[in-house]
């Protein structure tokens, strides 16, 4: 759906966006993988394991509801599970949103030594993620790599509860997990950088292990921020100039900490759960483009009167970010919400976000 | 015959044990509360249990986190292997008071919630049957008959999964509408529990036991009425 | 051309005037229920929820045409049987359970319907003041003459009986039509007869069912006589779903009144260049586009199939409106339907008037 006022088309917006122009109007994200499968007749394991059904549902829902490719993602490029070993299946239950884990290559302590670090051309998913990114360079797309956080990636080569038992009692495990991670996803990132330039690739990350509704701020910021610190500096020197944060979940704790150590070009994009407040997020990251933060369970379960009134006051709160503002879901997006409230997002941006 | 003063410090030392996730304590003062005679029913439920209500109320106090939760519960049940054998059938309170069904949806495989508010369940004293994650939804129903159990608490951490639970408590209400629906994880709301049918909700570990209570006083001044 | 709103744009094309653009026209229910996140038999048994899924769902996809209220088993509940509300995954709309008739002497004893109390039309009147009141054109849909007689006593009866028992049928078909005409008379007491747009979805009339001959005989005469006694209480437009295979029968529909201008949507089986050489003088031509098709995609061949039905379409004297041949199927994907409101966008404007 192109808007009648757009005065824009959607790469100029988003070229506006990391220019720090205004942009004729807030531009509207998904975070979304397998809702737009469903909206084209596919089935959802598809967004995992068949690039092109992906790229192409993908494609054709951003055109149907107006969602500009901020993010635009078919999946992780890295899983901390698959990628080492350990056992992965895309979703079959109608009740499965995402991919499912079997097994983790991470048993016990012992097998922390023996992990080898994956290919990063072959491993787990990422022939299909890299099928995917060279559709979107061939559609003149913004190339994504999306990729976990390393804390993120590494609590999933071992699975979330065995990690935060470690933290406590032997981080060094911990610490030797972020830093295989920490590679991994660099190596991988490096085939992207390699594949297309640094001036095509958008890094993409996402940290929901990071959240205070699992670990506190003081590890966050003992275990979490020095390898983010340092993935930030090997962006940077391989040239990648667009970057963007999924902060997800509960992190209200964490954004003090965050807000010094600072350690991304700006601007960046930091996409917010629905438990930071918008205001709050610009204030902490004024050079940033903030956005959120439309909770994905109204969207799955509320009425399209609901979520157009959220989208509505997170425009308004939005559109005053000093760094700019992207108009998403909270988290990814539900798989199966009635479609109206996907549409009552897009009426949103078209009734309230035309900028002067 | 072991003095009050010994009792009690032996009481704080495993609520402390289990305050401080210390496994190897919790076993040392189990061990010990046998030998010196003291009650095994008593040292849980004053000992770890009291402990682990503690535990709660820093998690809701933002100053412990999962890993600690966790950590906290490793203490508690190794504490709890140690003790519960020995309490006699007659005082086993556990298997007589209030049961609970608990699981995670069918399609989701996020159970750290789900086993940390079975821990505080256990830890009240509840006689908890876990189904795990992952579960078929007519499971919750046919266990809640199989143990009479007054509670069914029912998690999903995904927006695609939590799309189960309204079937879930449809199934259960349908084959006993005394059971009483607690409804917990990421994506849910009281609001939405509540539009689910849910009898009430719990937005972390530490206020789950105290839903559930609630839930019961409701379903029994009901059919006092 | 200055761009209009929906509601301009039915207003004109009602009054034989110049449009913007075809206008897109719905036939789509379930769907609509499926697309707000509720059952599918709240569009039949629940009539504000019903109106508000098909209005919201209209805004999405562009639909200029307001919501109706309507399934095609109409009858069988008002004559004294029973039907069943749409449960579960495959059912898409209500389906007979017990027929009114089942012999014979069953149809001596038919009371004609109270249309102020019978079966569905409480909702459908509940569902037509919401029309009023949202300004969406007042319908009030019901089954052709003979779909209603098979909804009385079973098609494969009525079969039969065309063959072995003729005056059985016409029996039937002028129960049918008596009752049709009373519930337009109903309508039109209420809205004022020059703000009803009835509407006749006729599936049995296919030549997959009775061939031309039969049906120049037993429904034509009766299509004819309703649609002369409701033009004369003052209805202005009649629509005529002429559904499934009619090819055969075209000519004979040419005959029947339907109003200045008569609205005449088709059924994917018949090719709209055709249906304009029979109707398109008399008529608004509505359709088509295969609802099978736009269940299954895939997405390059929905697209290209509704720009050739529009492009013809728009060559239509009296107008066209485009439609799914028969009802969009709850099930199809929304990128699908999507695509019918592009190809409206892409090739629906009328150049240079």
């Amino acid at each position: 759906m192109h808007f009648k006022q757009d005065r824009m088309t959607v790469k100029e917006r988003i070229n506006a966006l990391f220019q720090n122009i205004k942009p004729d109007r807030v531009p509207l994200g998904s975070l979304s993988i397998g809702f737009q499968l469903i909206n084209c007749g596919y089935a959802l394991g598809d967004a995992y394991e068949n690039a092109e059904k992906s790229f192409w549902a993908t494609k054709w829902t951003a055109e149907q509801y107006g969602w500009d490719p901020i993010s635009q993602l078919s999946m992780t490029a890295v899983f901390g599970a698959e990628d080492f070993g350990g056992r992965v299946r895309a979703p079959k239950s109608v009740y499965e949103g995402a991919l499912v884990v079997e097994s983790y290559p991470v048993q016990d302590e012992k097998d922390v030594d023996r992990l080898t670090m994956p290919d990063p051309k072959t491993a787990g998913r990422i022939p299909i993620a890299m099928r995917f990114a060279q559709l979107q360079a061939e559609h003149d797309l913004p190339v994504f790599f999306a990729s976990r956080s390393p804390f993120t990636l590494a609590a999933d080569i071992s699975g979330v509860a065995p990690f935060c038992r470690w933290l406590l009692k032997k981080p060094e495990l911990c610490e030797r997990l972020i830093d295989l991670a920490l590679e991994h996803i660099t190596n991988v990132l490096r085939y992207w950088v390699e594949t297309f330039g640094s001036e095509r690739v958008f890094a993409w990350m996402i940290a929901p292990t990071e959240s205070n509704q699992v670990i506190s701020p003081r590890h966050f910021a003992k275990y979490a921020i020095p390898s983010l610190v340092e993935y930030q500096k090997r962006i940077q020197a391989m040239g990648i100039k667009r970057f963007g944060f999924h902060i997800c979940g509960e992190q209200n704790l964490n954004l003090p900490i965050l807000s010094e150590v600072l350690p991304w070009k700006h601007p960046s994009v930091l996409s917010f759960g629905h438990e930071v407040d918008l205001d709050v997020a610009a204030k902490y990251f004024p050079q940033d483009i903030i956005y959120g933060n439309i909770e994905p369970a109204v969207i799955q379960t509320g009425s399209p009167e609901d979520v157009y009134r959220l989208c509505k006051l997170a425009i308004e709160k939005g559109k005053k970010a000093p760094g700019g503002f992207v108009l998403g879901p909270s988290c990814g997006f539900p798989i199966t919400p009635p479609p109206i409230n996907v549409y009552a997002m897009t009426k949103a941006v078209h009734d309230f976000g035309w900028y002067e | 015959m072991v003095s009050k003063e010994r009792t009690q410090e032996i009481f704080k030392g495993l609520s402390q044990a289990v305050i401080s996730y210390n496994e190897e304590t919790s076993v040392e003062l189990s061990k010990q509360a046998l030998e010196e005679g003291i009650d095994p029913y008593d040292a849980v439920m004053n000992g770890l249990a009291a402990g682990m209500q503690r535990v709660g109320e820093l998690y809701a106090e933002s100053y412990y986190f999962v890993p600690e939760l966790l950590l906290c519960s490793d203490a508690l049940y190794a504490g709890l292997n140690i003790l519960q054998p020995h309490i006699k059938t007659k005082e086993k309170e556990f298997s007589t008071k209030e049961q609970i069904v608990i699981g995670v949806v069918e399609g989701d495989i996020h159970d750290i919630g789900k086993n940390l508010v079975k821990v505080m369940f256990e830890a009240a004293g509840w006689s908890v049957h876990d189904l795990g994650k992952s579960v078929k939804l007519e499971r919750f129903a046919e266990e809640q008959l199989k143990t009479n159990s007054e509670i069914v608490a029912i998690s999903a951490l995904m927006t695609t999964s939590m799309l189960a639970i309204p079937k879930v408590i449809e199934m259960v209400k349908a084959q006993n509408p005394n059971v009483g629906l607690l409804v917990g994880g990421a994506p849910i709301t009281r609001d939405i529990a509540m539009a689910y049918g849910a009898d009430g909700y719990a937005g972390d570990a530490s206020s789950a036991v105290q839903e559930a209570y609630r839930i019961l006083q409701c379903l029994r001044n009901k059919k006092n009425r | 051309m200055k761009s209009m709103t929906s509601k301009e744009r039915i207003a004109a094309i009602l009054s034989n005037k110049p449009v913007d653009r075809v206008p897109h026209f719905p036939f789509i229910l379930g769907f609509c229920a499926k697309n707000l996140g509720h059952p599918i038999s709240i569009i039949y048994s629940d009539a504000e929820a019903s109106f508000n899924a098909q209005y919201n769902t209209f805004e999405q996809y562009g639909i200029d045409w307001g919501p109706i209220y309507g399934y095609a088993s109409y009858g069988t509940w008002e004559f004294g049987g029973e039907i069943e509300m749409p449960t579960g995954n495959y059912q898409q709309a209500p389906a007979h359970k017990m027929f009114p008739v089942q012999t014979e002497e069953d149809i001596e004893r038919l009371a004609m319907p109270d249309v102020k109390t019978a079966g569905c039309l409480p909702i459908a009147m509940a569902f037509s003041k919401l029309q009023q009141q949202h300004g969406t054109p007042i319908s009030v849909v019901v089954g052709g003459n003979l779909t209603i007689a098979g909804n009385i006593c079973a098609i494969e009866k009525l079969c039969r009986w065309i063959l072995k028992k003729p005056a059985i049928v016409h029996r039937i078909m002028r129960l049918s039509t008596e009752h049709i005409v009373d519930i337009v008379a109903h309508w039109a007491a209420t809205f004022g007869a020059e703000n009803v747009i009835p509407q006749f979805w006729e599936p049995v009339a296919s030549n997959r069912i009775i061939s031309p001959r039969q049906f120049k005989e037993f429904v034509l005469p009766y299509f004819a006589e309703t649609s002369q006694r409701i033009l004369d209480m003052g209805v202005r437009n009649i629509l005529y779903h002429i559904c499934g295979d009619q090819n055969a029968n075209l000519p004979l529909w040419a005959e029947v009144p339907m109003g200045d201008p008569g609205l005449c949507s088709f059924g994917e089986e018949i090719d709209i260049g055709k249906a304009i050489e029979c109707l398109g003088s008399k008529a608004v031509i509505i359709g088509n586009i295969d609802p099978s098709l736009l269940l299954s995609g895939p997405p390059e061949e929905i697209f290209e199939r509704c720009r050739r039905v529009i492009e013809k379409g728009k060559k239509s004297p009296r107008g066209f409106m485009f439609s799914s041949g028969c009802e969009v199927s709850p099930e199809t994907p929304g990128y699908h339907v999507y695509l019918m409101q592009k190809a409206i966008m892409m090739y629906g404007e009328y150049n240079g008037n």
